[in-house]
């Protein structure tokens, strides 16, 4: 017997016409496709662990397509920071520009990667903002039921193959043919879509994260904690100061994602990808001169201590010790448009 | 009084009236007797930014802001931005009214469309005909940067 698939929408925050009608159409034509049970949460980031929306996420046993206004890694790390885990889900859902030569080479991945047993399913994380028309997105989704459902025949194929009939005759059955049926609870899809407050905290890759443990010593906020292995993890997101992304700055492997943040990188996005961004004004609109990573985080960081009542602390505590020569990076698109900005002179 | 000045961006006018002072990061101030003063965007600002359908600020009412601090963000159908305090002030408070719908903003920038109000040292900023040549200084570069952005969007 195979499972639908499910297919979980998170909405965008804000009233943005234009997002809102994509999420409509998708969700309009996600309902008439055969093979997949869609559900629509509020945006995923906000969601607290009391959420409907997130319980519902805990419940679903298999496969997932997560469609959200976030950047895939943002949203695949932000689900494995709540127990929502599964391996990542390659989607092959490209915004148009990406520029073949623009690819970077595949670096190999030096993180520790998630803690804890990952589940046998995979999921897919997609970005909404790749296409403003859910042909692409339905057409992908198609593709990868195709793509799951080879995967379970393929494993039974595997199983077979491991458990000759001989040896598994006369021992009690485990049902190893058909997938375990597991009763879905039922939700309710207004409590789904129960507005949730904004939040702001950071999210861990850790299939980047080396476990240096530079932003526990950098938060000043009691943000990060370590597991009983040692092992960093965000304990206290809430702690969190709003529009604080000073520890993604500090961390040496940009592993620390603010999926909200304006700049790609510390959303998430992988490096040099700047497709379906809007014009950035901020800089037209008085903001502050670039200054390299480490004196940005600094300033952000004394500015949530002053604001909290306590006292500024500079680069006398917490000071990454492994950034050296982080500045130095070649300049992308994005920091091109920003030295451009500068020659404004504001 | 002087009348209000026309800065023209390309075909769109945008009217800078004459009764207030003007800031360089695009804020109008409407200075008040108590040296309380009322804060929005330019006639500019708000044709950069075209249809503003969020807005969200990131600090509290009654809170002192620094020059150039960070203080919220606002997303339009064309562009986004942070958004920066135009001056260091003290007690700011928000225009209550923009909190669920921002649209005043595009259609009563002057009057209701008014962001927040602080207390403030305002001797720095502008008057109508130096925000006109501060824009028209800038015009060229800001052409050509805004430009840029587009057609990185349209080859797309």
């Amino acid at each position: 017997m195979s499972r639908k698939l499910t297919v979980v929408l998170s909405q965008a925050p804000g009233k943005n016409p234009a997002k809102r009608g994509l999420e409509e159409s998708l969700a309009a034509a996600l309902i008439m496709e055969p093979g997949v049970d869609v559900s629509i949460v509020p945006n995923l980031y906000d969601m607290g662990p009391d959420h409907t929306g997130r319980m519902f996420l805990e419940s679903v046993p298999g496969d997932m397509v997560v469609l959200s206004w976030l950047f895939p890694r943002a949203a695949f790390w932000l689900l494995d920071r709540d127990g929502i885990k599964g391996q990542f889900g390659i989607t092959l859902l490209k915004p148009p520009a990406d520029d073949e030569e623009e690819k970077e080479k595949e670096k190999p991945l030096e993180g520790i990667g998630a803690t804890g047993t990952i589940p046998d399913r995979h999921i897919y994380t997609l970005d909404l903002r790749d296409f403003n028309k859910a042909e692409p997105y339905v057409n992908e989704i198609r593709r990868i039921i195709a793509e799951a459902t080879e995967r379970i025949r393929q494993k039974a194929i595997d199983k077979a193959v491991a458990n000759p009939v001989m040896i598994s005759l006369g021992l009690p059955s485990k049902n190893g043919h058909a997938e375990p049926t597991i009763a879905l609870p039922m939700f309710n899809a207004d409590d789904l879509l129960a507005p949730a407050n904004r939040r702001w905290y950071p999210v861990i890759d850790y299939n980047r994260c080396t476990n240096c443990l530079e932003c526990l010593d950098f938060c000043l906020f009691g943000v990060y904690g370590v597991d009983s292995f040692d092992r960093i993890l965000t304990e206290n997101q809430d702690q969190c100061k709003k529009g604080c992304p000073a520890c993604s700055r500090v961390c040496p492997q940009t592993a620390i994602m603010f999926p909200e943040y304006k700049t790609p990188t510390i959303a998430g996005a992988d490096v040099g990808a700047i497709g379906g961004l809007k014009i950035d004004l901020s800089k037209l609109f008085g903001g502050g001169d670039t200054v390299d990573a480490l004196t940005a985080a600094v300033a952000e960081r004394d500015r949530e201590l002053v604001a909290d009542g306590r006292d500024a602390v500079g680069l006398a505590v917490g000071i990454p010790k492994r950034q050296t020569g982080k500045s130095q990076q070649p300049k992308d698109d994005l920091d091109r448009l920003v030295d451009d900005l500068d020659l404004l002179g504001l | 009084m002087p009348d209000s000045l026309t800065f023209l961006m390309g075909k769109h006018p945008a009217i800078l009236p004459a009764d207030v002072r003007y800031c360089r990061n695009h804020m109008w101030c409407r200075p008040g007797a108590d040296g309380r003063h009322q804060f929005g965007f330019t006639g500019y600002a708000v044709r950069l930014m075209q249809d503003v359908y969020f807005l969200e600020w990131k600090v509290n009412d009654g809170d002192a802001v620094a020059l150039k601090q960070e203080i919220g963000f606002i997303e339009s159908s064309k562009a986004q931005s942070e958004l920066y305090s135009p001056l260091a002030g003290k007690d700011i408070r928000f225009n209550p009214s923009l909190l669920n719908d921002p649209s005043a903003i595009n259609s009563d920038t002057h009057a209701t469309g008014w962001l927040f109000e602080m207390a403030a040292d305002i001797s720095g900023t502008m008057d109508a005909g130096e925000y006109y040549a501060y824009l028209e200084g800038a015009w060229a570069t800001a052409q050509r940067i805004l430009k840029n952005q587009v057609n990185l969007d349209d080859d797309e």
